[in-house]
């Protein structure tokens, strides 16, 4: 911050110049006094509530509210039993669901993939650190993809990865295949998180970027001038150095997965082959809009919200540990 | 010495073929969606010769994606403008003006961060029903709203922090109002977080689809990435076409990268190192 690091002088500059025409013109106190009345001191006092209310009110009312609104719900029947009471029946129900346990089972595959979502662009964020040549040109292309709607992505490994489609042409060339990538229930999944983590990685690229920029020099001099390899460099200086960051990445990424993927999976697979690819964001979005079933779609996003929770908590912890740092 | 510049270009060739897996599928849908049908049927892979401007035309017109580009453009445009306002309101005062009840207000706009879409969607989709917001463009608007709000007040809280109080304090004394401070020192002294802030928050909006899909029920109001997903069903034996659909879309997205990537960046950037 260069005006607070410059000292009065400085201060009195700017101080000026904010208050504008009124601070230097003649017209200064006839100027200010009926802007003082109109207001009242009654409104001035107020006036930081004021301009919090239309914010707070919104995240109340259409965030906090309906979160209660929604575990509430999830106690109550669907169809007939609108309203009713009935414990924990939705949440029986959702776990005898093959979909839903399946769904569960994919957040697993999620979370053992997450370490190679975060590895990728951290390393290339780390030769990019370093320099790499075209190192600018690496940044840009990379964060491409995740300016991009899922919508659009998903469309785009539609085209590439039908049966009948590019992909499969080139390997038939050399003798491969054909595979069907997204028709394969084993297949599937793994195919939607890769493209998932195709479209994302850059957004991780630009994390870590901004926390090397945070790194000192003077270390990573020393370490060189000490004739460390590049891997020690990383092992030693960079990992250790970047823990914050790291573990941002981490949380971020697994929130990612487990919320941001509902484009790709409506538009490349809608939950199939076999109900394959289904998430818990895709079960919602079935069980309320599809089969007309919103207190069990209400259960299932209370259970998401637990997951979702335990994924937040680590990043509070880490919020504190962070203050603690600073 | 020459061993390490050695290795540096070892590195750049997996990084430069990922780089080419990164910009190849775009470039290959952009080529795509110039080509004839039976251009595309014979030979994939290969520049299109025909430039056929048509496919783009038939997409816009004959799919309705010209309604939904409008649909987008008209609901993204006043989200981001009501985030910004209501953002930079509470930002300054959250940062600037020391008041009871702060920090928990505080918190309770953090706590909007940790809620996703998909948790609320079913009650959220009620009190839209209930209130006759549901399918209109207020409904959407409101929706975006809440959704990146707490992410916004948050950025232009801790950007607000960075101001140092004796601006304030000088402005009060030159006889500005609370108001005043806010319309003529923290909106202008703000733009580049806002700017930030802005454009994330457009793209955030202009990308979604889950919500749009749950608040817009009816066709004529598809936003343009809905429009997308509607392609797969009608084209899916069109490839160019449907491809043109693909191109319409990401095309204002790629054009708000070639200029404004810095922005981006920085936005993300700032997001986490604050966070």
């Amino acid at each position: 911050m260069p005006i607070g690091n410059t000292q009065p002088s400085v201060r009195l500059a700017s101080a000026g110049r904010a208050g504008g025409p009124a601070a230097t013109s003649p017209a200064r106190r006839g100027g200010t006094r009926p802007r003082r009345t109109r207001g009242g001191l009654g409104a001035e006092r107020y006036a930081p509530y004021i301009l919090i209310a239309p914010a707070v009110l919104i995240i109340v009312a259409l965030r906090l509210y309906p979160l209660i609104l929604g575990v509430n719900f999830s106690f109550t029947g669907d169809g007939d039993q609108n309203g009713e009471a009935v414990g924990f029946g939705n949440y029986q129900e959702l776990f005898a669901d093959p979909l839903f346990r399946t769904a569960l089972g994919n957040v697993g595959l999620l979370v053992l993939l997450l370490p190679v979502a975060v590895a990728i662009p951290g390393l290339l964020a780390t030769f990019i650190f370093l320099r790499v040549p075209g190192h600018r040109f690496y940044r840009s292309v990379y964060f491409f993809p995740a300016v991009l709607s899922p919508v659009i992505v998903g469309a785009i490994f539609n085209l590439l990865l039908a049966f009948d489609g590019p992909l499969n042409a080139v390997l038939g060339s050399i003798g491969v295949g054909p595979v069907d990538w997204l028709g394969d229930p084993d297949v599937a999944m793994f195919m939607v998180v890769g493209v998932h983590i195709w479209a994302t990685f850059g957004m991780a690229l630009v994390v870590f970027l901004a926390g090397f920029a945070t790194l000192d020099a003077a270390l990573l001099d020393a370490a060189r001038v000490d004739g460390a390899s590049l891997r020690q460099v990383v092992w030693h200086v960079i990992i250790p150095s970047l823990a914050r960051t790291i573990q941002f990445v981490f949380v971020t990424t697994m929130i990612g997965m487990l919320t941001s993927m509902f484009g790709l999976l409506f538009v490349m697979t809608s939950g199939g082959p076999e109900g394959s690819t289904y998430l818990p964001e895709y079960y919602i979005w079935i069980q309320q809009g599809q089969m007309n079933r919103p207190a069990l779609a209400s259960a299932a996003s209370t259970i998401l919200f637990a997951i979702m929770l335990v994924v937040g908590m680590l990043q509070i912890k880490l919020l504190e540990r962070s203050g603690k740092v600073d | 010495m020459s061993r390490v510049r050695l290795g540096r270009w070892m590195i750049a060739i997996p990084m430069s073929l990922l780089a080419v897996a990164t910009i190849y599928p775009l470039l290959f849908t952009a080529n795509v969606a110039l080509k004839t049908r039976r251009d595309y049927i014979l030979d994939r892979f290969g520049l299109t010769t025909t430039l056929q401007w048509e496919n783009i035309s038939t997409a816009w017109t004959s799919v309705g994606m010209g309604r939904y580009f409008v649909n987008s453009l008209v609901v993204v445009t006043s989200s981001v403008l009501l985030l910004l306002l209501l953002g930079s309101m509470a930002g300054f005062a959250l940062s600037q003006l020391r008041f009871r009840g702060s920090s928990a207000l505080f918190l309770g706009c953090l706590a909007g961060l940790f809620i996703p879409f998909q948790v609320i969607m079913v009650p959220l989709a009620r009190i839209m029903a209930d209130t006759a917001l549901i399918d209109t463009y207020p409904g959407l608007i409101l929706v975006y709203v809440a959704q990146f709000l707490p992410f916004t007040v948050f950025l232009m809280t801790s950007y607000y922090k960075g101001i140092p109080p004796e601006i304030v304090d000088a402005a009060r004394i030159d006889g500005n109002t609370v108001y005043g401070v806010y319309r003529r020192i923290m909106l202008p002294l703000g733009t580049p977080a806002l700017l930030s802030v802005g454009i994330l928050n457009a793209l955030f909006c202009w990308n979604d689809v889950l919500m749009a899909l749950v608040m817009m029920p009816s066709a004529e109001n598809r936003t343009l990435m809905i429009g997308v997903t509607s392609l797969r069903g009608q084209y899916s034996d069109n490839i160019p076409t449907f491809a043109s659909g693909v191109l319409i879309a990401a095309i204002p997205v790629l054009l708000v990268y070639l200029f404004l990537q810095r922005q981006i960046a920085d936005g993300v950037a700032a997001g986490s190192t604050k966070g």
